[in-house]
């Protein structure tokens, strides 16, 4: 089968703004080039594409990530069989403990009584990352082998070899679409590990940014006449920046965590080809939420380049190594745009890659200088034909 | 003997040789384990696949440019309850160049060079986040080497020019020396020691030896200037080819 791997470079503009702050509340910041950037992480950014997914996906499409999986899989059980509900909480409890192998403990929390909240139910030690798909397996193992609910039953069925397999099994297929995008690690039991699809790099300015401060009062609304001073004061640190993003897709990868299709008629390649364009969906429209209300920068891209690369993905954060100066007319795009393309080009040619399929979608009449790269689509279509082009990939070889 | 070198260059490395848990440190140079586990998973080894092969390789690195150590803050927090969950540190060394070198037997360092071409795992410069800003294999075929793992470092031009060729700046010189870090051979003592020398993947019980290492100075030769070096036609070799000649000293 041909390699089909997929990178994406994404030209944003983002005012005034502090989306991703480090343990001070100042936005993150790199050096590159020898030059202090504005700089968003890409574990900020692969959050943001998450929460996108929401609105993209349906609810069984995407997995649950938290601590609190006996909780999440005691809902499933009750909502699949609500005559077990007496034991749900147990029941969850084994066959989690049968699947994945993780030990679970109920949190030792303090309340004002000094004794912990009579509501807490056992947690994994750590983040668990399971998909819908698979905690409805989990749940009719759960049903299934108790004998009508009863946890001692299910607990002596799990300890046959066969049905803890199938428990374990239950976890290990059927992975979600962020799962097999982003990867899992489970701590206590590697086997059931996924390795991740999708490469997210730090966003980086493509400019010199430093952090500036905002000094700010506000007025105590009751305060008299008499007293003139501020209620507070404070200050907030933010930056903008015309940001260079990047990620890079395995398709081969993201195929092979998905699996083929779930319906017979479905073609093998349509799990991964979906979950492919949801994430350039969701990647390109997603914004980190850090201060929204305070900095309202609701911002989407100015340009975005998507390439299908046989061999490894190109990362062209090179093209702003050395900085984009300030010009007299301002901005940074025009500049950024020409840069790109002649890095482009540049690298393409040099290292033979320049025949790669390549499709651009680009706003406004400073983005031309990237023109010369290939057509210049609307998103809809251009995530139509990456997706096409991306199944044919696939089809073809397997 | 045949040495293949590896450009590391991106905005972010992270090599940590001691990194757990919520301090995740960075070395100031890469690991042998971090560029060992990036030629494993460019053969598309699995995490508990055998390294003895990879191990057993002469490592070294040079420092072409050393870049800055930064302090990334990380934050998680439970979607369920809004609490915070351990804090961690993460270290990244920002705006480094290095060129990594691995000596061994020549079939292998070949099949090492083809992996690299068309990797099996999307490489990173030690952690996910930390994508390489350009190909790991340096161009005209001068990744494969004849020359010992020393002199193929010392006689590779340097490489942390910045910036596309068309922008860089023209003045921009090398430095007029480059530290290197080379394995130790077992009947000299090193400088200094690593526990990085890679025994096992597997997540479940990851295991280092210790490394020696020496240090040692390289004179940088700059890249010879050629403004139209970029616009002759590609190298046709591909992935499905057989790997290139050699690339012999003729600098």
């Amino acid at each position: 089968m041909r390699r089909s791997i997929i990178d994406i470079h994404i030209l944003q503009n983002v005012p005034p703004s502090n989306i991703n702050r480090d343990d001070t509340g100042t936005p993150k910041s790199a050096y590159y080039g020898g030059e202090r950037r504005a700089r968003v992480s890409s574990q900020a950014w692969k959050r943001a594409t998450r929460e996108q997914f929401k609105q993209l996906l349906p609810p069984e499409e995407l997995g649950v990530r938290t601590k609190r999986v006996v909780e999440v899989l005691a809902e499933h059980i009750v909502k699949r069989d609500a005559t077990v509900a007496d034991n749900a909480v147990k029941l969850a409890e084994e066959v989690l403990t049968a699947a994945t192998g993780s030990t679970l403990e109920t949190p030792k929390r303090k309340t004002k009584e000094g004794d912990q909240g009579s509501d807490t139910l056992p947690e994994s030690k750590y983040l668990m990352f399971l998909s819908r798909r698979q905690l409805d397996a989990l749940a009719d193992i759960a049903i299934g082998s108790s004998g009508g609910g009863d946890p001692a039953t299910l607990k002596a069925e799990l300890k046959d070899k066969k049905n803890k397999a199938q428990a374990r099994a239950a976890v290990d297929s059927r992975h979600s679409v962020d799962i097999a995008l982003f990867g899992r690690m489970v701590a206590d039991a590697a086997g059931l590990n996924v390795e991740a699809a999708a490469q997210v790099a730090h966003a980086l300015s493509v400019h010199r940014s430093e952090v500036e401060s905002d000094y700010y009062t506000a007025v105590d609304d009751q305060s008299g006449d008499s007293e003139s001073g501020a209620g507070m004061i404070g200050t907030v640190d933010f930056n903008s920046a015309t940001l260079y993003r990047y990620a890079a897709v395995d398709v081969n990868e993201l195929h092979r965590n998905l699996g083929s299709g779930l319906a017979p008629e479905q073609p093998p390649s349509t799990p991964a080809t979906k979950a492919l364009t949801s994430f350039l969906e969701a990647f390109i429209t997603s914004l980190p939420t850090g201060k929204i209300n305070t900095f309202a920068h609701h911002t989407l891209p100015s340009v975005v380049i998507v390439k299908l690369r046989d061999r490894w993905p190109l990362n062209f954060v090179g093209a702003f190594e050395t900085p984009i100066p300030k010009t007299s007319a301002g901005g940074f795009l025009r500049e950024s745009c020409d840069r790109l393309a002649a890095h482009i080009t540049e690298m393409e040619q040099a290292y033979g890659l320049d025949s790669d399929p390549t499709w651009v979608f680009r706003v406004g009449e400073e983005t031309k200088g990237l023109a010369d790269l290939g057509s210049t689509l609307t998103l809809e279509t251009l995530l139509q034909q990456v997706g096409s082009a991306v199944s044919e990939r696939l089809e073809s070889g397997a | 003997m045949t040495t293949l070198l590896l450009r590391l260059a991106g905005p972010l490395q992270s090599w940590g040789a001691s990194a757990r848990f919520v301090q995740r440190t960075t070395e100031n140079a890469p690991t042998k384990s971090g560029v060992l586990g990036l030629l494993a998973g460019a053969e598309g080894r699995p995490r508990d696949a055998d390294l003895s092969d990879l191990a057993a390789l002469r490592f070294g690195v040079r420092i072409d440019r050393p870049g800055s150590r930064i302090r990334d803050f990380h934050t998680a927090e439970n979607r369920d309850t809004g609490r915070a969950l351990p804090l961690s540190d993460r270290y990244y060394l920002a705006d480094a160049v290095f060129l990594a070198g691995v000596e061994g037997e020549d079939t292998f360092i070949r099949r090492l060079y083809t992996a690299v071409d068309a990797p099996r795992f999307l490489p990173y410069l030690g952690r996910r986040s930390c994508p390489p800003s350009h190909p790991l294999l340096l161009q005209d075929n001068a990744s494969l080497s004849s020359l010992p793992l020393e002199d193929a470092l010392r006689n590779t031009p340097w490489q942390g020019g910045r910036g596309p060729l068309s922008h860089r700046p023209p003045r921009e010189q090398p430095p007029a020396e480059l530290n290197m870090l080379l394995d130790c051979p077992p009947q000299d003592t090193p400088d200094i020691q690593l526990r990085d020398t890679p025994l096992s993947y597997n997540p479940s019980h990851r295991r280092y030896a210790m490394r020696g290492i020496q240090a040692r100075h390289a004179t940088a030769s700059a890249p010879v200037h050629d403004p139209t070096a970029h616009l002759r036609p590609a190298p046709t070799a591909r992935h499905d080819s057989p790997a290139p000649p050699l690339a012999t000293d003729d600098f």
